[in-house]
């Protein structure tokens, strides 16, 4: 009978291990159930036997001993607990990391002292547990919870999210989102200065301002009809951002609030005078978002955007690759799903959170205007699209096939640019940042809610217009070394590490096993 | 008191290297660690070559931006010690299991418990010096932070935090795998013991999904590697540390216990 | 130093066995006492039970008015325990083990030095100092152990079946120093070789079955022929034919 109770702990090892060793293809599979329980019942079958077996306490001092010492495990079990709790409770910490990344820097808690004062419904943080980045982000979302009395933390799963964050698109890179009342909103990159931001775009009473250029045949944000914008507009104005008009001509400059400027796809030049009052606003640190189209010529796409690095083919991009579920599958409607995983505009974005782009022009990357300056391309059609100059052909559905001497490959459609100016570089505090996307219609009212269209256009406003100028979170100071070794080190660290460490340690004791022999 | 803590511990230091099992396991474990620190090297090495040349989705990027988040600190170190701490549960319960099983099998505790000692007193020695050995374990990993280190890849503070988190952890399993070699003569019996509570302890994913909501937040408090992840980022929770400690201390008392209950036979 | 031992009425259950039934005795300050017995008579349990190592299911056992059930630290500390087969760490030398129990014992310093020193020459370990104890000759181990018993001058000296396994001479010179202690510890004898409790112990307890079956004096035992012809009359043969 002694055997029994071994061969169930065996038996539970070889459930638990072939769980762990296979969860990751699926669950817990009938080879590991089946071992567990079986397991579990040989070991309960070997207790019941071995109880059966006791004879009793040999005396009267014999059974005091023996409950005296069950009383003290138990009593010292239940001590543990509610040390354990109270630890819990406790929430204290060191955080010994180099740059103190899991403590919140002074301006977070400013917020959250502001979250306390401030009335109305309470802020919460939802922490997707089975999110990729969990695990390195715990400890952060954590310092929120013990710092921010007054913000509530809320932990989630994603395939089951909280129902105001349903509305809201995640991929498997969302790892927290930010919720007041019904509003939420997905942090990106789930570092503090973003979750900071996220909640104060959340609380804090002043919006961030943009101002719409008009009078060039950009979009009309209050026309309700299909092809126009008021969907963004209440959708900008939920999100906490304050969309208004910016009348070129009249301003000698843009105005001193504005935290960000739109140029929705002019289809006529700009006036000289306002070429050079974007020029003056990007050069004092500005934010632009620029949306372009295909078939439309102006100098915006001619001259301005070029002297900041972007160039504008006045083309139009065709891809094979559109999706035949599209109602109309036609080459010039593309289906984007190649994305910059690290660009802030489409780090959240995906080859299964895809945005459909109507009509599109080749957003391209020239020359920078200054070698500090960083240009990225942020979203590509795919490998099979190509690039026709014959515009009204292509817009016309006319040109289905790439021509024989295109050679395939990913078309840039979105790029960003960074211009470190008139500030300190090192906190991005007066850093000019533009985002050229070569296509407006995927924000009109009848495609902002096609597939994740209104997420790449909510992501390049946040980046645009976040909150550092609100909160100049600087990013922690400390990064880890990047260098590659050589192949040279990485083979001197293996033969050490895995050869002539363990080998010398295997002498020794040899050597000194042999002496106590002696 | 301190004079026979103090031999106690001299003996039980002397019969844990005139063992060539102690030996053994430090080779494999610092063999293991070393093999499985290079691994996440190698990768980390052919991932940075990736993002300087071409970039990941075959589309230009900048030449020489790899993100931030891509380091050695992430990539290499804060894994590994998730290697680590695998790897001592498995080679822990083969220097506890004859720690207390040996002695009531040769008949050497009926030697120490007629002496005069206590029973805390022997179980302190013994878990004493078992925590001393998981601490030489580390120690023969430790080639791997200086590396690190030298690079710029880890302050020392974190270092510090790493290995607490290793140490406490480690004396944890330890004290189990003590725990249940005081209960029995046979060590294979003590080994397998050793091996299945720290085991079933680390993880209760596999029984989360059967139990309610709120059982399987009790479940998930108590496992080990619930505790053991903010050591690796740098962080020491008191709570984690309150938690490793309580697991140290109740196997102490467990073997205390368990000497006790000779008596009661 | 010498100690008195009283056992009252001391019994021991494992279960439905009965390995001691009410067993009472005395042993005098300084006396040799031998106690003897056929297999399974209850003699190591009583010397468990007499050095705490269990705890007796009745009765108790008192060293010099201290019960052993309730202080048995405080009467360890005045005993000395050779167990039968003697259970002894292999890997250490002599010298070590033996300055090792000194330490265990409390003993530290110029103290330890001179109690080994004395304890070696007592038991004329001498050649065999530096040698590991697990290639000792069995002789030697049993001299090893009773040095560790000696260490801190116990008053009670306990003997569990110290000859066994052992080549004549070895006996001899054994049990002269057993018999050596006589009036300086107290000493308890346990042993199957009747002739041996009948050459050196003061008086011999007999137990059979767990009971105290008889209790002599040498002179007792010399006047009424042998220990060989108590015990067979009180306990027989194997085949459990009294002669």
């Amino acid at each position: 009978m002694a055997f029994l109770p071994a061969a169930g702990l065996i038996m539970v090892l070889v459930g638990v291990g072939s769980y762990y060793a296979t969860r990751s293809l699926h669950g817990m599979s009938a080879f590991s159930s089946v071992n567990l329980a079986l397991g579990v019942l040989l070991v309960a079958v070997g207790a019941v036997a071995q109880a059966r077996r006791f004879r009793g306490f040999s005396g009267r001092e014999s059974r005091r001993v023996a409950l005296r010492w069950a009383g003290l495990l138990v009593g010292a079990l239940a001590l543990l607990i509610a040390v354990d709790v109270w630890a819990r409770a406790l929430t204290a910490r060191i955080d010994l990391t180099v740059d103190r990344q899991y403590t919140l820097s002074a301006q977070s808690v400013a917020l959250c002292r502001e979250l306390e004062q401030q009335g109305g419904a309470p802020a919460e943080l939802v922490f997707f547990e089975d999110a990729l980045l969990a695990k390195d982000v715990r400890l952060l979302v954590d310092a929120y919870a013990d710092s921010c009395k007054s913000l509530e933390l809320r932990d989630a799963s994603r395939r089951e999210p909280p129902p105001a964050a349903r509305d809201i698109y995640t991929t498997t890179a969302t790892t927290v989102i930010a919720c007041r009342g019904e509003v939420c909103d997905p942090v990106g990159y789930p570092s503090e200065r973003n979750i900071t931001n996220a909640l104060a775009r959340l609380t804090r009473a002043d919006q961030v301002k943009m101002y719409f250029t008009i009078g060039h045949g950009e979009v009309d944000l209050a026309s309700e009809a299909e092809t126009g914008y008021s969907g963004i507009a209440g959708l900008l104005r939920d999100q906490g951002f304050e969309p208004q008009a910016f009348v070129g001509p009249a301003a000698a400059d843009v105005p001193a609030d504005a935290d960000l400027v739109v140029v929705a796809a002019p289809e006529r030049d700009l006036m000289p005078e306002e070429l050079a009052v974007l020029d003056r606003y990007l050069a004092r640190g500005g934010r632009l978002l620029a949306l372009a189209d295909a078939g439309q010529r102006s100098n915006f796409y001619a001259e301005f955007l070029p002297r900041w690095g972007f160039t504008l083919d006045d083309a139009v991009v065709l891809d094979r690759a559109s999706s035949p579920l599209l109602r109309d599958p036609k080459p010039v409607n593309l289906l984007v799903h190649l994305f910059a995983p690290y660009n802030p505009v489409t780090r959240n974005l995906s080859q299964r959170t895809m945005v459909l782009l109507p009509r599109t022009r080749p957003v391209d990357l020239g020359r920078k205007p200054q070698p500090d300056d960083k240009l990225d391309r942020a979203a590509f059609a795919s490998q099979r699209s190509w690039i026709s100059r014959d515009v009204s052909r292509a817009l016309a559905g006319n040109e289905t096939e790439a021509p024989p001497d295109a050679t395939g490959h990913e078309i840039s459609v979105v790029a960003t640019g960074r211009y470190p100016r008139g500030g300190d570089e090192e906190t991005s505090e007066h850093e000019a940042r533009i985002v050229v996307i070569g296509n407006r219609e995927f924000v009109s009212n009848r495609l902002l809610d096609a597939l994740y269209n209104r997420d790449l256009f909510l992501n390049a406003v946040r980046w645009l217009g976040n909150d550092e100028q609100h909160i100049a979170l600087s990013d922690k100071g400390w990064t880890p070394n990047q260098d590659p070794l050589t192949i040279q080190q990485t083979l001197g660290y293996f033969y050490f590490l895995a050869f002539a460490l363990p080998e010398a340690l295997l002498l020794l004791g040899i050597f000194a096993w042999w002496r106590q022999r002696a | 008191m301190i004079r026979r803590l103090w031999a106690l511990s001299r003996k039980e230091l002397r019969q844990l290297f005139a063992s060539p099992i102690a030996y053994v396991v430090l080779t494999v474990y610092v063999a293991l660690t070393g093999i499985y620190f290079f691994q996440h090297l190698v990768s980390y090495n052919q991932l940075l070559f990736v993002y300087q040349s071409e970039g990941l989705t075959g589309a230009n990027f900048d030449q020489g931006t790899v993100p931030s988040q891509i380091n050695v600190l992430n990539e290499v170190f804060v894994p590994s010690a998730e290697d680590f701490g695998l790897f001592l549960l498995v080679v822990l319960p083969l220097v506890t299991m004859r720690v207390f099983s040996e002695e009531r099998a040769n008949g050497t505790d009926e030697l120490l418990l007629t002496s005069g000692l206590r029973p805390w007193e022997v179980a302190a020695a013994k878990h004493g010096v078992t925590y001393l050995f998981v601490l030489f374990l580390l120690l023969g990993s430790a080639i791997y932070p200086a590396v690190v280190v030298t690079r710029g890849g880890l302050g020392m503070e974190h270092l510090v935090a790493l290995y607490a988190g290793q140490l406490f952890y480690g004396c944890a399993v330890a004290s189990l795998g003590l725990a249940c070699s005081s209960f029995t003569s046979s060590q294979i019996v003590a080994a397998v013991l050793g091996y299945a509570i720290p085991f079933v302890l680390l993880d209760f994913a596999w029984l989360s999904n059967s139990v309610s909501e709120g059982v399987a937040a009790v479940l998930k408090e108590a496992a080990l590697l619930s505790h053991y992840g903010s050591f690796a980022r740098g962080v020491i929770e008191l709570r984690h540390v309150v938690y490793f400690a309580g697991i140290a201390a109740f196997g102490w008392l467990l073997s205390v216990a368990s000497l006790e209950l000779v008596r009661a036979r | 130093m010498t100690a008195k031992i009283e056992a009252r009425r001391v019994s021991k259950r494992f279960g439905s066995v009965v390995a001691l039934d009410e067993l009472s005795l005395e042993v005098a300050p300084g006396e040799v006492f031998g106690i003897i017995g056929p297999n399974g008579a209850g003699k190591t349990t009583f010397l468990r039970i007499l050095t705490g190592y269990w705890l007796a299911s009745d009765g108790d056992v008192f060293v010099d008015g201290v019960s052993v059930t309730r202080d048995r630290f405080k009467v360890q500390a005045t005993l000395g325990y050779a167990c039968e087969q003697p259970r002894l760490y292999g890997d250490h030398r002599v010298e070590s083990f033996l300055r090792m129990m000194g330490e265990l014992r409390g003993l530290g310093g110029e103290r330890l030095r001179e109690a080994t020193s004395i304890a070696v020459t007592r038991l004329g370990l001498e050649s065999v100092l530096h040698r590991r104890i697990g290639v000792l000759s069995k002789g030697f181990r049993q001299r090893v152990a009773l040095a560790q018993a000696l260490l801190h001058e116990p008053a009670l000296l306990i003997v569990d079946e110290p000859t066994v396994g052992l080549d004549p001479a070895q006996q001899i010179e054994l049990r002269r120093i057993i018999a050596g202690f006589r009036g300086s510890h107290t000493v308890l004898l346990c042993t199957h070789q009747l002739h041996e409790a009948e050459m050196i112990c003061d008086r011999v307890a007999l137990l059979d079955r767990g009971k105290l079956a008889a209790l002599a004096t040498a002179d007792e035992i010399r006047a009424g022929g042998s220990l060989e012809s108590l015990f067979l009359a009180k306990v027989g043969t194997s085949a459990g034919v009294a002669q």
